[in-house]
């Protein structure tokens, strides 16, 4: 993977490296971030000296929201996309900023509507409305693509949605139980 | 075996890409004796590479080479840089196809007699007949191993997910429902073992159960001694003579260096996007406006078939991975009939997505996120789908354009990918839309999803076949109205894109191509 990955980023002109808007919310941009998954998975691992400790509970808070699970999921595959984004801030000051700032609009957003701060507001519907109103924006973005791939493409996590993954392994379903059985119809 | 050729040996036939047209030209025309060099601008591939797994394959195989969505279609805004979802290496998309193997409907190569013409679309006849393209069809099974009366090879038995799809188009009163024909083994056969339902047969197949170039005909190619293919070779130019006759390519080696490899004909087949982009890159003095294309048809009537996806959660379990990828198929709507509002017909393929696709596919884009969609992939193993491929009308506003300013890393102007629906597309998918509502409403389904196209798979009509040299870019055989030794012959040569997944047709327009051209040469015509 991050073969094609750095074969794309070698290339010579300028062109080569699409902007982060050009990327954003797109099938190429999912696939990107899958590089960044692999490296941080611990609980708040790294310094994050940018943030606060509310910032980083709000952030959990909003990729909880993004992609809610409440039962199925804990935090933890919600912690690694943060704390991925929370080490790529601590290097980037633009990144900080964008998501610093993020935050911050989202607070005063939560108060203009709910006199509340974001985390505060109790009904998830109301969250989800609150992500609504900036989802095009470039961080929110950002988290969610973490999470597209963090959360869906991780195969530690796939029995819990019902999903077998890789199969040739086990030489297919031809010879499972399970194949061309329907139980309900 | 392997050959190798000097690249000022002008004997040789030079064949741009090795998938579905590439591949089986190179073999085709190698078992005839004819000596060629196949360029491939992806990389070597072969079973080792292959994984179960959606997004590595998807980065692995997928050409990501800059290019832009045009046009007003979702794809615009939701894949910007991904108009098309097809394979750079070897074997091309044939890797990457499903495996489903429908024949052209006699009516489907007379769209313009059948409809009387459309307005706001191009609409033209194929310049040749059912009739004439049946015996190569029947040649296209045999080689590629097709489920169904011609191999006698039985169809795929039927998985969960398709027993369901196909029990709710029979409460609805559809009866068309059928597990192939599928290019793919279901019983050992040509060196190949039977299918075993993995299942990511759109990942590459693990075991090489379903057809590929990539391990059947490009190595037979090799094996005669007659076909040298290069691969991460890219072309960038056809060159030609004073006369008009094309004298060989100028391709990008692995290194980026250039190097001309001359020729005595040119196949390209580098898909719908690349073929055009080619010739239109080959523009020079005697030829302004790109090689082949005084009708002005190069690039235009691009299609990729009306499609869309439908996906409900059912009340029981489905397992949809377990099994093919396209499992079965619905036909009871794709006929003409224009009182449903629409032109053409569609085909109803049962398809599965797995978990990594689902959730970037069910809301497509930067608003695919929130809890109604969590809810809906939590129950992964209650969810069916179907992918719907109907006839796509060509028009002249769907096109490949050349950037202004932007060139890619060979240093070419990148791509732009315009499409915008026909009325006759959007009605079309909204009848599909419902009838999908009915059969899934039928099984009990909680809650039923309409997805938007895919980026496309299925590229067709930018080299256009035609009668009459004025109205497209190739003739019956695929060679070029206007340069006798330079051919096409991969999907930019259909004329309309029927209700039917591509890579048979161009198997069979390939086999029969080659036979064309082995002619000519005897003939000493080219």
């Amino acid at each position: 993977m991050l073969h094609d990955l750095t074969m794309i980023a070698a290339r010579p002109s300028a062109f080569a490296t699409p902007t982060r808007r050009q990327l954003l919310g797109t099938t190429a941009f999912v696939a990107l971030t899958a590089g960044l998954l692999t490296t941080t998975m611990s609980r708040f691992a790294v310094a994050a000296a940018t943030f606060d400790d509310a910032q980083k509970m709000m952030l959990l808070r909003v990729a909880r929201d993004i992609y809610p699970h409440e039962t199925l999921l804990d935090n933890a595959p919600y912690q690694a996309v943060v704390d991925a984004i929370l080490t790529e801030a601590d290097k980037d000051e633009k990144v900080a900023k964008m998501m610093s700032d993020g935050l911050t609009d989202l607070d005063k957003r939560a108060d203009a509507v709910y006199k509340s701060k974001y985390v505060d507001v109790k009904n998830p519907l109301e969250r989800e409305g609150l992500l609504r109103q900036i989802e095009l924006t470039d961080w929110f973005q950002k988290v969610r693509g973490g999470l597209l791939f963090g959360l869906y493409n991780n195969k530690a996590l796939y029995p819990k949605f019902g999903y077998d993954g890789s199969s040739w392994e086990h030489g297919g379903w031809i010879n499972d139980p399970s194949f061309g059985k329907v139980e309900w119809l | 075996m392997a050959a190798t050729f000097d690249q000022n040996d002008d004997s040789v036939v030079v064949i741009v890409g090795s998938g579905a047209g590439g591949g089986t030209m190179a073999n085709e025309l190698a078992q005839k004796g004819i000596k060629s060099v196949v360029l491939e601008a992806g990389k070597t591939l072969s079973l080792e590479d292959i994984e179960n797994d959606e997004w590595a394959m998807f980065l692995k195989i997928s050409w990501l080479d800059k290019r832009y969505s045009g046009g007003t279609w979702h794809g615009h805004i939701n894949h910007p840089n991904l108009p098309a979802w097809i394979v750079k290496g070897l074997g091309g998309s044939t890797v990457h196809w499903a495996g489903v193997s429908l024949r052209y409907q006699p009516h489907e190569f007379k769209m313009k007699t059948t409809t009387g013409g459309v307005p706001g679309a191009n609409v033209l006849d194929w310049p040749i007949s059912y009739d004439e393209l049946k015996p190569y069809y029947d040649k296209a099974e045999l080689k590629m191993g097709t489920t169904g009366d011609v191999t006698g090879m039985p169809h795929l038995p039927w998985s969960s997910d398709f027993k369901v799809l196909a029990e709710g188009a029979r409460r609805i009163g559809y009866s068309k429902l059928i597990s192939g024909p599928m290019s793919i083994n279901s019983v050992e056969r040509d060196g190949r073992p039977a299918c075993q339902q993995i299942g990511f047969c759109m990942q590459g197949c693990k075991i090489g159960a379903k057809w590929s170039t990539l391990y059947t005909e490009l190595p037979r190619a090799v094996d005669t001694g007659n076909c040298e293919i290069r691969t991460n070779c890219m072309v960038l130019q056809i060159e030609h003579d004073k006369s008009g006759k094309v004298t060989g390519v100028v391709y990008a080696d692995k290194d980026g260096k250039q190097q001309r490899q001359k020729a005595r004909a040119v196949l390209v087949a580098g898909n719908s996007i690349e073929s055009p982009r080619l010739l239109l890159n080959s523009a020079s003095s005697k030829f302004p406006d790109g090689l082949a294309n005084s009708s002005g048809q190069v690039g235009r009537n691009y299609m990729s078939h009306m499609t869309g996806g439908v996906y409900a959660v059912m009340p029981g379990k489905v397992f949809q991975n377990r099994g093919t990828q396209v499992a079965g198929i619905v036909r009871d709507e794709s006929h003409h009939d224009d009182k449903r509002g629409f032109v053409g017909g569609y085909t109803l393929e049962k398809l599965t997505l797995g978990l990594g696709f689902l959730s970037a596919f069910m809301v497509p884009g930067p608003t695919g996120w929130g809890h109604k969609l969590t809810s809906a992939l939590e129950k992964y193993d209650q969810t069916s789908g179907v992918w719907i491929c109907g006839e796509d009308l060509p028009q002249e506003i769907n096109n490949i354009e050349l950037h202004k300013t932007e060139k890619d890393q060979y240093g070419l102007p990148v791509p732009i990918v315009n499409k915008t629906d026909h009325p006759n597309d959007t009605n079309m998918r909204n009848h599909a839309y419902a009838q999908m509502g009915k059969i899934y409403d039928s099984l009990g389904a909680i809650e039923v999803w309409n997805l938007p196209a895919y980026p496309a798979s299925h590229n067709m009509g930018t080299n256009r076949m035609s009668e009459k040299a004025k109205d497209g870019v190739v003739n019956k055989w695929g060679q070029t109205h206007d340069i006798k030794n330079l051919f096409v012959s991969d999907g930019s040569q259909f004329t309309t894109s029927a209700s039917c997944n591509p890579t048979l047709t161009i198997v069979a327009l390939a086999i029969r191509q080659a036979e064309y051209v082995a002619d000519q040469m005897k003939k000493g015509a080219i």
